[in-house]
């Protein structure tokens, strides 16, 4: 995107004396920690070449990683090169052919996800589907390991009646409309989504899953000091693995609690691992990374649908292009009614609720 | 201390016996995993005794479909068209490319079908002779079939108002019938459930009632569940239901924040006797 050519003239210009012949002589303490610098640097470049020569395909890939752009500002050439290191890189660690994606947005597209409030049993299949597609850690043991991008909570199915104005979640608090001291409205307690019962869908709740709403004005993308999260072309809000710092911005000013970060080093064993990757999507993540949504990238990018749309046994899920006016997203928005997430806040999601 | 010493002591004496446990455990998992390919892990699409899929390896760690070890469910599809035929002609859809619109056949998955026309209905044997076929639509009992199909028992779709001949062919028992007496094949139920539910129909046209998979584009090459994938058409008012749907087994739940066991004092109230 931005030309190179002037970086090298700017690093061999002597320093600021008029006087070339004086300069040359007075050894400033500028000029000493210039050259120091280069010399420092091309050490590094030296190993960074030798190490690049070595069969480690880890510390090869980790070494020119470290000197790679943000992936917005790379060229074709850059990216084709940041594919083929990551591709090794992936292929030598868990033992199959890894391809990693990435085609950029399609012209004409706008994706858009619809989920049917009123059909969801709270089975969590898109839960897993979603893992077993994305690659998130999956250990069991440390807090922090599993990493799940949707969320279902379980809501109660109140009824604003006299006797049963205290009967609430929690109990005692009453039925929650503005919130209170104790618990805020809008906050998610972990009983709403660890729920567990022989069999859903359970007669006194209703079910909302939630997940990255890919919104048109993201706070996260706002927030981010590091511009490494940002909204593509064609609707999903985006990270550059390389480029996160985990400084957990995103995760506080997200308003759906969509991101999750990689608290431990991912635990991903290779025969789960889904080969088919997308830069910007699935690919494994690694420690101290932010990580969401992206609507499944690697499949939707080639028209496939998301695999928690695939998966859901109730139809609930809907997935479709928004400028298409003929595609199942689309007709929702004309026909049933539709609602967004919290849509007081202007963050415009691109995910829609509906009911028949 | 003295807690941690008690621990210390146990571990040391179990230390030894853990080990030839251990030993003996790795010894047995290639034998395992040796057996486990002949076993062929079979996972359901949408509900308990409807599609059915059957997990194999399409490409090097490329499987076609991956199943919940937790509840046998499809959770994840790398082949979405896999036993799929052309759905046929289905009014609406006339807009879509040849060969995008595909279904799964239902008819491999009914077990008596076979048998309808050829065994019982087949126009021979005691009762056939004279042929004598229902003059109306009245119900009536017939034990045998109970006993075949035994949601039939008390048949609640319509709210009992409407019975076998409603749906059912006549003459040709292995196939359904439409308004004008015309036979419908098993792997269309749409023409025969939108008779009735129309608006459902025309949803499940657009996409929006039901499921798809495939290609996302509205044109695109796509696998349409059927209705009857999804919903038994003989047991639409099961006790046993909530909001349209059987109850299955959920998928486990997330991790907990570290250190919660479980969720249960959230239920309490913060303040004591509130």
């Amino acid at each position: 995107m931005i030309p190179d050519e002037k970086a090298p003239t700017e690093l061999v210009k002597t320093p600021a004396s008029a006087d070339p012949a004086k300069a040359v002589l007075k050894t400033t303490r500028r000029d000493f920690l210039k050259s120091g610098g280069m010399l420092s640097l091309s050490s590094l470049v030296g190993t960074g070449a030798l190490m690049a020569q070595t069969g480690d395909a880890k510390a090869a890939v980790e070494w020119a990683e470290h000197f790679q752009k943000n992936y917005r500002l790379m060229t074709k050439e850059e990216k084709d090169e940041a594919r083929a290191r990551l591709e090794r890189r992936y292929s030598a660690e868990y033992g199959k052919q890894v391809t990693v994606d990435t085609t950029d947005a399609q012209p004409g597209v706008l994706m858009g996800y619809a989920l049917n409030i009123r059909k969801c049993i709270g089975c969590r299949r898109c839960v897993h589907a979603c893992v077993a597609e994305n690659n998130q850690s999956r250990g069991k043991g440390r807090p922090g390991e599993k990493i799940e991008w949707i969320q279902v909570l379980r809501m109660e199915r109140g009824k604003f009646e006299q006797e049963k104005m205290d009967h609430g979640y929690p109990e005692g608090l009453g039925i929650q409309v503005g919130g209170n001291a104790y618990t805020p409205a809008g906050q998610v307690l972990e009983g709403q989504y660890h729920y567990n019962p022989e069999k859903v869908p359970e007669a006194d709740a209703t079910y909302m899953p939630i997940a990255c709403m890919q919104c048109e004005k993201p706070p996260c993308v706002k927030v981010c000091p590091v511009r490494t999260t940002y909204r593509e072309p064609d609707g999903p809000v985006v990270i550059d693995y390389n480029w996160c710092i985990g400084c957990r911005m995103c995760m506080g000013a997200c308003p759906y609690w969509a991101r999750r970060l990689n608290v431990t080093t991912p635990v991903l064993p290779k025969e789960e691992m889904n080969p088919v990757t997308h830069y910007l999507g699935n690919r494994p993540r690694m420690r101290g990374v932010v990580e969401k949504c992206h609507w499944c990238l690697q499949r939707s990018r080639h028209g496939r649908y998301p695999a928690c749309v695939e998966v859901c046994p109730v139809g609930a899920r809907k997935f479709g292009n928004l400028l298409d006016p003929e595609s199942e997203v689309s007709k929702i928005l004309e026909r049933k009614n539709v609602f967004r997430l919290k849509a007081e806040l202007n963050t415009f999601p691109k995910f829609f609720y509906f009911y028949d | 201390m003295k807690k941690i010493a008690i621990y210390a002591t146990v571990l040391a004496l179990s230390g030894g016996a853990l080990y030839s446990v251990i030993a003996a455990e790795n010894a047995a998992e290639p034998a395992a995993a040796a057996e486990a390919p002949k076993e062929p892990i079979v996972c359901f699409e949408s509900r308990k005794g409807a599609s059915e899929i059957t997990q194999q390896e399409i490409k090097p760690g490329w499987p076609n479909v991956k199943c919940s070890p937790t509840t046998g469910a499809a959770l994840w599809y790398g082949d979405p068209f896999e036993g799929t035929v052309p759905m046929g002609k289905m009014p609406g859809l006339e807009k879509l490319p040849e060969g995008h619109a595909l279904v799964k056949p239902r008819s491999g998955k009914l077990n008596i079908l076979p048998m309808c026309g050829t065994a019982c209905h087949n126009g021979v044997g005691p009762q056939f002779n004279p042929p004598k076929l229902p003059k109306g639509k009245k119900p009536t009992p017939i034990p045998t079939m109970e006993g075949l199909v035994p949601d039939v028992k008390d048949l609640q779709h319509g709210r009992g108002r409407i019975w076998c001949l409603d749906c059912h062919h006549t003459t040709k028992r292995d196939k359904l019938v439409d308004h004008f007496g015309d036979p419908i094949s098993f792997d269309q139920p749409q023409l025969l459930c939108g008779k009735c539910h129309g608006d459902k129909l025309r949803d499940w046209r657009d996409g929006i009632h039901g499921k798809r998979i495939g290609e996302f584009a509205s044109n695109g090459k796509k696998r349409w569940f059927t209705c009857t994938e999804c919903h038994n058409p003989h047991n639409v008012q099961d006790g046993e239901r909530n909001r349209g749907f059987i109850q299955l087994q959920p998928e486990p739940s997330p991790q907990l924040p570290k250190g919660m066991a479980n969720a249960d004092h959230e239920k309490v109230h913060p303040i004591p006797n509130h």
